[in-house]
């Protein structure tokens, strides 16, 4: 097995936990900010040098304040990152900041915000919200541009030192372009990553710097990692911040080569270009297509596409109770495709009913 | 169990949505074009250009009132869409779905050349873009901003300083999105645009929105309640619909002539009235006795809800520039219901306004949420009751509602 491939499944399994940084006086340490959604400008937290974690729930943990405090129409993604951030399970948070990828994290924000207000016995940390929008128009991009600029401001004021933002884009980009040539691993026939080794490639909870060393060693060890036979399957829908869905569906002998939600990579596609923060506001404005923020033409068209780019030979539509955006684009994806489609939908968090796959596309291996 | 209406001005709101609808589907049967708009999207300018229109909400409060939500989202499964996700605006998507839409209330609801709706949650978008999928609707989206720090009291701010209360980034981004509206309307339907009848307009709806508030503050002081919300949301409702119009303004004023007309005289909604209810949340269409099933009993009356309040404190907008008031009118509309600190803050406000003795809270299962509100209103000392349905799918209520209201009236709210 690759040496690197271990690692990065070992700094994924650290993922969620408190970085080693995150204890003791703020003045001795770099400032972890932890962060959420998929619409963050991660090239600004490493620019302002600080450890940025992107949050992430736990299926099997329970979410009990998160349930009060956000209500069950709610995703209960969200619900199990604001009860572990309750719990402090993140560890000594300096801020947090949240962007608008999708309701729940507006409405996660929204929590937090009020919590601050109202029950400041919680100790949460200052909370922060990066307002990126998608509609494909001028307007929309004047003001990302506002917002991507207030939020340097912001980090700047925070940490009282310039951003380092060419270096930083420059570090994200190569990670990504890393990023990239690892997925054509999972797309080669047969597979060299299962999706849950990619999953643990594209998550581990390293800093940008470590991810790429990684990631360079990975690729280096690409022929030492093992085929994966099994049926290839695209998988679509709701965001997965956790590996058991993944579990689940490998464990009956599939493997997933392709997947469009923010936790797959990379995400966005393509590098930032060289115009400070207006390429950067531009990168995150046309970000995606996520099943939260496109239209449905064009998730059924970016689901054509990816299906092709990887070979998969079924396409998997997951939808989770609270999170019913993807249930709305499964008819349109399954018009576009020439592969069997099938949607599993008001599904469990971490949970996959998969009766209806083993019935309909039994797996022969 | 049916609703009982006894104002006039209710009944002359009900009769005329009938009649402007007769009217609207000959105007569109004759070539006009149609705009179906979402309820939380500047209709000024649709008014100030004249194009018939027609709003997503109030054609699915009607599907609802009918108990045909089932058959409509029932149209939308059979396209493979769920059923059970943002209902108040899949139902009314149903409708483009219809093989016989003519069998629809009042003859059903025209095909739209035009949806308009914002980007707000996960779902509202990809409702509206289907439509626009439909053979020659277009679908024209605007964004839904938050904003990261909001002054609590917004309610004594927008009037006069919206732009503090709202910020200047959500105004510049509605403003710009509501000038190329005006653009694209005059070139797909060749209708002007006129700034003397867009300030008309604009002056129009304070006017009818202040008789609002001069009524929400008499139902607000007067003991027993004049009326309850069976009257007041068809009274303020339907001429919501209309705002910017004459008959709009004037009926807002005969309602509150009504209202105090019934003040003098001493008439009440539930004369034995033991207990001022308030509803949060949206009217539950498909049953509108429910507001009037505790009066006999428990002399329990529902003197408050939304949308007189809202009528009241979310709309009134003076200033100079016409669209960038008409723009702080919308880029926060829902934040003033469903966001916290605004929500809350306002809730308790109007509780307090009111003289509510209980709340009855309407749950939907969708990411609203309502912790907030119920903690903020029971920390002011109001007993607050959470019945969870959705307010346009039948299908979602429990009958085990109503005696669970009836008892927590008995035990709490009474005791």
């Amino acid at each position: 097995m690759s040496t690197a491939l271990a690692a990065l499944e070992e700094a994924y399994a650290r993922r969620g936990a408190p970085p080693a940084s995150s204890k003791g006086p703020t003045v001795n340490r770099t400032p972890v900010v932890g962060y959420v959604g998929a619409d963050m400008p991660v090239e600004l937290l490493t620019a302002a040098g600080i450890r940025a974690l992107r949050l992430t729930g736990d299926p099997d943990s329970g979410s009990q304040l998160g349930d009060r405090y956000l209500g069950r129409g709610v995703d209960p993604m969200a619900r199990s990152v604001l009860t572990r951030l309750l719990a402090g399970s993140f560890g000594d948070l300096d801020r947090i900041v949240v962007s608008h990828d999708c309701e729940a994290s507006l409405r996660l924000f929204y929590a937090l915000r009020e919590l601050r207000r109202v029950e400041p016995g919680t100790g949460l940390p200052e909370v922060y919200l990066v307002d990126i929008l998608h509609l494909p128009h001028r307007t929309t991009a004047r003001y990302n541009r506002r917002r991507i600029g207030e939020f340097a401001a912001r980090l700047e004021a925070w940490t009282g030192r310039p951003l380092d933002l060419a270096g930083a884009v420059a570090a994200h980009n190569e990670r990504r372009r890393l990023l990239a040539a690892a997925a054509e691993l999972r797309r080669a026939v047969p597979a060299r990553l299962t999706g849950r080794q990619f999953l643990a490639v594209a998550n581990a909870a390293l800093s940008v710097d470590e991810h790429i060393a990684l990631l360079e060693r990975l690729l280096a060890e690409a022929g030492r990692l093992e085929e994966h036979a099994g049926r290839r399957v695209f998988l679509s829908g709701s965001d997965h911040d956790t590996a058991h869905v993944y579990e689940a569906v490998e464990s009956e002998g599939y493997v997933i080569v392709g997947e469009d939600h923010s936790f797959g990579g990379p995400s966005p596609e393509g590098p930032v270009g060289a115009g400070g923060l207006d390429a950067l506001a531009e990168h995150y404005h046309y970000s995606g297509p996520t099943a939260h923020r496109a239209t449905v033409s064009e998730r059924a068209a970016h689901a054509a596409r990816a299906v092709r780019h990887c070979r998969a030979e079924l396409f998997f539509a997951y939808s989770r109770t609270g999170d019913e955006a993807p249930a709305w684009d499964f008819p349109a994806q399954r018009a576009a495709l020439d592969i069997p489609a099938l949607l599993l939908e008001r599904q469990d968090y971490g949970r996959a009913d998969l009766t209806a796959l083993r019935k309909e596309h039994p797996c022969a291996v | 169990m049916r609703s009982v209406k006894s104002l006039a001005t209710a009944a002359e709101a009900g009769r005329h949505q009938r009649e402007w609808f007769a009217d609207l589907r000959r105007r569109v049967a004759a070539g006009e074009p149609f705009a179906l708009l979402n309820a939380d999207v500047p209709h000024e300018i649709f008014r100030t250009m004249d194009i018939p229109y027609a709003v997503s909400q109030w054609w699915a409060s009607l599907v609802a009132a009918k108990q045909r939500s089932g058959h409509y989202l029932e149209l939308v499964r059979q396209r493979g869409y769920p059923d059970y996700s943002e209902q108040y605006n899949s139902v009314t998507l149903g409708s483009a779905f219809d093989p016989e839409p003519e069998a629809g209330p009042w003859g059903g609801l025209p095909r739209p050349d035009i949806v308009v709706g914002d980007a707000s949650g996960d779902v509202t978008r990809k409702v509206f873009d289907i439509w626009g999928h439909e053979p020659g609707v277009t679908f024209y989206p605007l964004e839904s901003a938050a904003e990261n720090e909001v002054p609590a009291n917004w309610w004594e701010l927008m009037p006069h300083r919206w732009e503090q209360a709202v910020g200047p980034a959500r105004l510049d981004l509605l403003t710009a999105e509501l000038e190329n509206l005006v653009r694209f309307l005059e070139t797909t339907t060749g209708r002007r645009f006129s700034e003397s009848r867009f300030r008309e307009v604009m002056a129009l709806v304070n006017e009818q929105e202040e008789w609002n508030r001069k009524t929400r503050a008499l139902i607000a002081r007067t003991r027993p309640a004049p009326l309850s919300v069976v009257d007041s949301i068809p009274s303020v409702m339907l001429p919501q619909w209309h705002r910017g119009t004459e008959w709009a303004r004037d009926i807002a004023k005969r309602f509150y002539e009504e209202v105090r007309d019934r003040v003098d005289a001493g008439q009440a909604a539930c004369p034995g009235e033991r207990a001022r209810l308030m509803w949060i949340g949206r009217g539950l269409w498909y049953d509108m006795g429910f507001y009037q099933r505790f009066q006999d009993e428990y002399g329990a009356v529902f003197v408050w809800s939304m949308y007189l309040a809202i009528a009241a404190d979310g709309y009134v907008r003076y200033g100079d520039d016409p669209m960038r008031a008409l723009a702080a009118r919308f880029a926060a509309f829902t934040d003033q219901l469903y966001t916290p600190p605004w929500s809350s803050e306002w809730y308790v406000k109007e509780a307090r306004l009111h003289g509510i003795d209980g709340v009855v809270h309407l749950v939907s299962d969708d990411p609203r949420g309502s912790y907030f509100t119920a903690r903020a209103l029971e920390a002011a000392g109001f007993p607050v009751i959470e019945i969870h349905a959705d307010n346009v799918d039948a299908r979602t209520f429990d009958d085990e509602v109503v005696k669970r209201v009836g008892q927590w009236l008995e035990n709490v709210v009474l005791a």
